[in-house]
């Protein structure tokens, strides 16, 4: 009884409208966002990928220990950091338990370990960069490293999208919830029920595809007539577009600072 | 010739296209996330991703434009937005999942034809779940040092991710993919295209099914058959010798992966300009009639 009005509960689109809205549109002011995305990107591509190829126990610890602070810093929210660890340790444990039945023993434990502080520490890594940009930031850094104009508008399209796109979709599943009926049995816990509203869930995307098709040839024709298709890669645009985007000392300071923090525990091991 | 010339995609409908696909299965991605997970013993019951969406798009407008859409409504909408993207290693996903939709809707000929359908979303579906179980194995294989020392590991991860698979592809695929995608792209067809001012896809206008399909397909698997070898191959041997430096001889393995990344990148670039092309040709020639 209980797992469907949960669950019903968590599907009431109400509240999960609030939440998205939370993840999507809340920033903190942090040091971290003050940098330029360059500055981030040139950071992340260090720090997101080396690890991957190192074997020291003690090098990876002390990465990890830093990212720690950073993802402290970076005010992450304990959601995300929640969905990490959880997929971190499932996946670990998961095959260590199989490595068990192969015949393996716990000195499996050992690597898989170290695996996973690996994988721990490029996680933080993209955690750190990604949650301190704001849209705007990352989208402006993209088109900056030579991303297509494309994708940097396609994020702020998203951006600007997605509350009219959940409330017409929430319209569109209550009116089907209104003229459809719950099936009467149950089912096997709730199964019916779940099918039920799963069906529906789907369903409903049928009138969306047509409104929102719609919708995109009115922003596509809009484009047009401002001439952003056009603009989208033109080299003046672009500059024009990013003039804002400069490095500072700050930047210098950090990017410096963290590297040599790298290659001195590098070093040191 | 001139005839479909005038069915060209236009560049400003390519975007329609795209954009279309990316703000619906971005949506639908969000809505994914949210939904909980059921776990039947090992059987994880979950809704993966509502592969439907691009399935039906990409079998109805341009594939190309459908499946990259797609795959940037999920790295927008589902990462970005909620704060968990991953950086480098969402382009694995993105390559992935673009190349899946993409040879799906290649596939289908005629959206109308049911079997074609069915065929086109399987296939889709498949090659993503197998592209992603591959990269899932070789991450554990080449970033576990020892592979070899620790007894069962390499196959037990062999058996997860083959586990995985097979759940995804049963589940998800039938239940969020083959049967939503043909209840979706009959009634979509003929009716989603004026929408966006193109005529539907034609029927008796076909893709050279046999030199389409096989080119990417054949690349990937050679691909990854090739990188998995090269891994392995490299592991064997050491490079560190050449490397006189008291770093490198300490960190000697490491020296090698940097190396091993080049054919990656190769690979992928490879991969993905072949896709493009194959799509520009695509449109140049006579096969997207909208």
């Amino acid at each position: 009884m209980d797992v469907v009005k949960t669950l019903t509960d968590k599907l009431s689109i109400e509240q999960v409208k609030i939440e998205l809205l939370n993840t999507a549109y809340g920033y903190h002011h942090t040091f971290l966002q003050r940098l330029d995305p360059r500055t981030l990107f040139l950071w992340y591509l260090v720090f997101g990928v080396v690890p991957f190829f190192i074997h020291s126990t003690p090098v990876l610890i002390g990465l990890a220990a830093f990212l720690v602070v950073l993802t402290i810093m970076a005010k992450v929210s304990p959601l995300i950091i929640f969905i990490l660890t959880l997929g971190l340790l499932t996946q670990g444990g998961s095959y260590l338990i199989v490595g068990l039945f192969f015949g393996g023993n716990v000195t499996a434990m050992l690597p898989l370990l170290k695996l996973t502080l690996k994988l721990s520490v490029i996680s933080m890594a993209s955690i750190v960069v990604f949650c301190s940009m704001s849209p705007e930031k990352l989208s402006d850094g993209l088109l900056k490293i030579g991303v297509p104009g494309q994708v940097s508008f396609s994020i702020g399209y998203a951006y600007r999208m997605l509350p009219t796109l959940v409330e017409e979709y929430h319209h569109i599943f209550l009116s089907y919830r209104l003229r459809g009926k719950k099936p009467a049995k149950k089912g096997l816990f709730y199964s019916r029920h779940l099918f039920y509203y799963i069906k529906l869930l789907i369903k409903s995307f049928y009138p969306l595809m047509l409104s929102v098709a719609k919708r995109s040839r009115t922003m596509v024709e809009a484009l047009e007539s401002k001439g952003s298709l056009y603009g989208f890669n033109h080299p003046k645009v672009k500059q024009l577009k990013l003039q804002h985007l400069t490095i500072k000392r700050r930047d210098v300071l950090f990017f410096s600072l963290s590297i040599s923090y790298f290659i001195a525990l590098i070093w040191l091991s | 010739m001139n005839t479909h010339q005038r069915f060209t995609l236009t560049q400003s409908q390519k975007m329609m296209v795209f954009i279309l696909s990316m703000s619906l299965y971005g949506l639908s991605n969000m809505i994914t996330e949210l939904i909980p997970k059921f776990y039947l013993g090992p059987i994880e019951l979950s809704v993966e991703y509502f592969a439907f969406i691009p399935l039906s798009l990409a079998m109805i407008f341009h594939p190309l434009y459908a499946a990259i859409g797609a795959s940037l409504g999920e790295v927008i909408f589902g990462e970005i937005m909620l704060g968990q993207f991953g950086g480098i290693g969402e382009l694995e996903k993105f390559i992935a999942f673009s190349l899946a939709i993409f040879i799906a809707g290649v596939s289908v000929r005629n959206p109308e034809n049911k079997k074609q359908v069915a065929l086109g979303a399987m296939v889709g579906v498949i090659l993503h779940q197998f592209i992603s179980m591959s990269v899932d194995i070789l991450k554990v294989w080449v970033g576990v040092e020892e592979l070899e020392a620790v007894e069962g590991l390499a196959e037990s991860v062999v058996v997860i991710e083959g586990l995985a698979f097979l759940n995804d592809v049963l589940f998800s695929g039938i239940l969020f993919a083959l049967l939503p995608t043909l209840y979706l792209v009959p009634r979509l067809y003929g009716k989603i295209e004026p929408l966006l001012g193109m005529k539907p896809r034609k029927n008796d206008l076909q893709l050279g099914l046999s030199d389409i399909v096989t080119v990417p397909f054949v690349l990937a698997t050679v691909v990854l058959g090739s990188l998995s070898f090269l891994f392995e191959y490299l592991s064997e041997t050491t490079f560190g010798w050449e490397w006189e430096a008291p770093l490198v001889d300490r960190f000697g393995e490491w020296i090698v992966f940097p190396m091993m990344a080049i054919p990656v990148i190769v690979a992928l670039v490879v991969v993905s300009y072949l896709v493009k092309r194959k799509g520009r040709k695509d449109t140049d020639g006579y096969s997207e009639v909208v």
